[in-house]
């Protein structure tokens, strides 16, 4: 499942919180659904695309899943003073969080973040958070927040090959 | 036998009918079908429904009005009620009836629109399946169709008093 994601946008929170924590514990980490994040940053959102390239830069040093969970539980402070750099710094060492910064300096990231946003427009991504799901040789793009117990039912029904 | 005048007040009751009966079928059938409409196998259809009723949930929540579990609630009727009632009024079944429940939705409908663009809610109306940002004009189609809905209503009633225009006169 790809699941592309604007770091600002409430909904993308929600489904990160509420579902995909417990779907990477569930279901990816025992290897039964590969779970590939998509940025979707909105032009909408001010600070959107800086929290992708910090989310990017800690990626690259295999940090990604504590940056994504830090952007997104302080959303609301960081949308509001915009101050992304301060979110990630708090989770990420001092060594880390230079690397993190050289990368984010060194404007190499936007390339893949547009590369993300390509794809998702040739899926006819209009809104985040948006999830694409591969099984059988078949593609189902959804848009929304889902349920646990909702995607939960629905993967195990894929996972049965239907 | 003599066709039924087609006054003034019957004519708006006939536009009311199909345009706010058209609407409500399709504001219905759209929370439940739209934006994800893959349709087939029946665990796909169950789950676009799923996941459209819950985007509609969200959507009722956004205007900030009433508790998450009271968006569900009307996130799981709402739909329904508005095919029910949008053919209803289609077809003309109980039309006194169906035309103030929808009156009375519509006002409502008209209410929290006005509030939320008063409030300089940046929200998504929830008006029908696709996303769509409340705007003033989300607040000028609202009022113009409870103006209308009302208007059919008064009619209607009004309408019900007349005697009907293929029934016989009354022998002295």
């Amino acid at each position: 499942m790809e699941v592309f994601s604007d770091f600002q946008c409430p909904a993308c929170k929600t489904l990160y919180i509420t579902t995909n924590r417990k779907i990477m514990d569930d279901y990816v980490s025992t290897g039964k659904v590969y779970l590939i994040h998509r940025d979707f940053p909105l032009a909408m959102h001010a600070h959107s695309r800086v929290a992708a390239r910090y989310a990017r830069a800690a990626a690259q040093l295999g940090k990604n899943e504590t940056v994504e969970q830090a952007l997104f539980q302080n959303q609301e402070k960081w949308e509001q003073s915009g101050d992304v750099d301060g979110t990630v710094a708090a989770v990420l060492s001092a060594a880390e969080m230079a690397k993190v910064r050289a990368l984010v300096k060194g404007g190499t990231l936007d390339a893949a973040i547009d590369k993300d946003f390509a794809l998702g427009q040739l899926y006819r991504v209009n809104q985040t958070p948006t999830t694409v799901f591969h099984s059988g040789g078949q593609t189902y793009p959804y848009a929304g927040v889902m349920s646990y117990d909702t995607l939960k039912s629905f993967l195990d029904q894929l996972l049965s090959g239907h | 036998m003599e066709s039924s005048p087609l006054n003034l007040r019957r004519a708006i009751i006939w536009m009311g009918r199909l345009i706010l009966g058209g609407i409500f079928v399709y504001a219905g059938f759209s929370k439940l079908l739209m934006p994800n409409t893959h349709l087939w196998p029946m665990f796909v259809l169950k789950f676009s429904i799923s996941m459209n009723i819950s985007s509609f949930a969200q959507q009722v929540e956004s205007y900030k009005l009433i508790s998450p579990e009271a968006s569900q609630v009307v996130a799981h009727t709402l739909p329904f009620v508005e095919i029910v009632l949008g053919l209803l009024l289609l077809i003309g079944w109980r039309l006194r009836i169906c035309a103030t429940a929808i009156t009375a939705i519509m006002v409502g409908f008209l209410a929290v629109v006005t509030r939320a663009y008063f409030l300089h809610m940046d929200i998504n109306c929830g008006c029908f399946g696709t996303p769509e940002k409340l705007t003033g004009m989300t607040v000028v189609r609202d009022g113009a169709l409870a103006a209308l809905a009302l208007l059919m209503t008064i009619f209607a009633f009004l309408e019900a008093r007349q005697p009907h225009p293929w029934s016989a006169p009354e022998k002295a």
